[in-house]
Parts: C-alpha cells; structure tokens; sequence
C-alpha cells in the first residue's frame, strides 16, 4: 500500500476534527485559540497535500494560499490574545463562560 | 525516498500529529497545552517535508513553533491570576462532540472515498523562488492586502494590551503598596521624591 493523497486528507480531517472539538468546549480564551489554530493547520494540511498529488496548475497557487492562511493566523493570534489581556484587566478572568456582560 | 523510510516518517509524524491534539485536549494545564501544541505543529511541519513543501514547512517552523507559541506563553503569563485550567465546559461538551463526530465522519467519507485521480509524480521544485515571484506578479493585490492587514492588526494589538499612563502608575503603587505590605496608597505619596528625602534625612539625624 502507497502513501497517497486520501491518506494525508484523513489525517487533515481528524485534526481538524479535535481542534474543532478543543475550540467548541474549553473554558479559556486561550485555549479556544489554540483550537483554531489547529483547525487552520489541519487546512493548510490539507491544501499542501492538493498541491502535492492534485494537477499541475494548482501547485503553485495553493502553495501561496497556505502562505496567506498563515500570515492572516498571525494577525488572528495577535489581535485574540491582546484581547484577551483586556478583558483580564477588566474582570479579572479570561474563562469565556465568565465573560458573560453581553448576555441579554 | 524508498518506500519504507517515508511509511515510517508519515506514520510516525502523523501519530506525533495528533498525539499531541489530543494531548491539548486531555491536559489539565494551560502551560502543557502550548507544549502539546507546539509538538503537533512539529509533526505538521514534518507531515509537510514529507509533501515535498520545504518553503511551507521552514514557515510553518518559524511562525507557529517560534513565534504564536511564544506569544501564548505570554499571555498566559500576563493573566496571572485568571485560571490555570484548561478543562472542558461540561455542557457544552456533550452537543459539541455528536456534531463534531458528524463532521469527522463525513469528512473523513468524503476523503477516502472520493476518486482522487492519478498522482502526479513529480512534486513542484525551487518552491520559495517560484512563491516569491508569483507573491509579486500575479498576486500583487493580496500581498499588499496582506500586508495592511498585518499592519493594522499588530497596531491594534499594541494599541489593545497597551496600559494607559494613569493607569500604569497606579498599578505600580498598589503593587509597591503590597510589597511593603502596606494597605491602598494615593500613586502621588510613592512618586513624589523629597517626601523620601525628608524621611531619609530624619533617620540619619535622629
């Protein structure tokens, strides 16, 4: 049995699936945003493994797509943890059931 | 690459992979779940090599192992008194793992059972001069879009987590106030020179 591409897009599949998961029920801000960072892995995952096996045309182009996720996960990230020292500052807590000042 | 070394190096990085997934998912700390993640974005990187992707996989080492994962540190460090833990919401868990088991059934049914068609043989070479020149030709447009964007969101950041001057010295005299363990002090009495002067000069006289 070779290697191929439905290997690698399982793989991207089932990590996409636990950051999914870890995004959904942590508690901490912070580890919501480490769920989101593996879903955008498990994509560019995914999108290097196309680049790879797919047609000649796209394996330049998904190669530059991956380029820009990560650039655009950087900003995320950035932008995500600062806010999440604000809201420490505010309330003491970064714990997102806590957070609760926008419920109706 | 003979077909044995790269069996081993795809399975091995894959169970490092989601090993270290799963592992964000079972620790109780926050600390160990950064780790984790850092070991899962490792074997990413080497899932990557593997893929013949060597530009993506040195990025993938130098953004999300050197850079997000420092800047978690960070943030954890900077939230001293929030919780440490990083357990799940019960509540939430229940729902979030049937649709999330949903979804990884499908995908995952989509993934082997799709007809892929032939595998092109040959992988794609001189990767970081080809990317570098398609960044600026073809897609000149989302660079720069790129680029405004990383610009504003890192001002946006400093701007957010950067404390006012008021603020700033106020937290620093309630924390002097604490080290000598002194109650609530006004910020004026701890900036203000001669009164530690005065108090210095009566000491050495009396």
């Amino acid at each position: 049995m070779t290697i191929g591409i439905e290997h690698y897009l399982t793989l991207g599949a089932l990590l996409f699936c636990i950051g999914f998961f870890i995004a959904w029920s942590k508690k901490n801000a912070i580890g919501v945003l480490i769920g989101v960072e593996l879903m955008l892995n498990a994509v560019n995952l995914t999108l290097v493994a196309f680049s790879r096996f797919g047609s000649a045309e796209v394996a330049l182009s998904t190669q530059v797509f991956v380029v820009f996720i990560i650039a655009v996960a950087a900003a995320e990230v950035a932008v995500g943890l600062a806010l999440a020292l604000v809201v420490y500052r505010n309330r003491q807590t970064i714990s997102v059931d806590r957070t609760t000042l926008l419920r109706g | 690459m003979s077909d044995f070394g790269f069996h081993l190096a795809f399975w091995s990085l894959g169970a490092m992979t989601i090993g270290g997934a799963s592992m964000i998912l079972i620790s109780r700390n926050l600390i160990h779940a950064v780790i984790w993640l850092v070991m899962s974005m490792l074997g990413v990187a080497g899932l990557y090599l593997t893929l013949s992707a060597d530009f993506i996989a040195v990025v993938q080492v130098l953004i999300y192992v050197g850079a997000i994962s420092v800047l978690m540190l960070f943030a954890i460090m900077l939230t001293p008194r929030a919780e440490r833990d990083n357990s799940q919401n019960i509540k939430t868990a229940g729902p979030a793992g049937l649709v999330v088991l949903m979804v990884m059934i499908a995908t995952m049914w989509v993934a082997i059972d799709t007809d892929w068609g032939a595998v092109r043989e040959a992988a794609l070479t001189e990767q970081a001069r080809l990317i570098g020149e398609s960044l600026i030709k073809h897609y000149i447009l989302p660079f720069e879009i790129g680029a405004v964007l990383l610009t504003a969101a890192l001002v946006g950041a400093i701007a957010l987590a950067r404390q006012d001057d008021e603020d700033a010295a106020i937290h620093a005299a309630s924390l002097q106030a604490e080290l000598e363990g002194e109650g609530a002090v006004d910020p004026v009495d701890v900036v203000d020179p001669p009164i530690a002067a005065d108090a210095s000069d009566s000491e050495a006289s009396s």
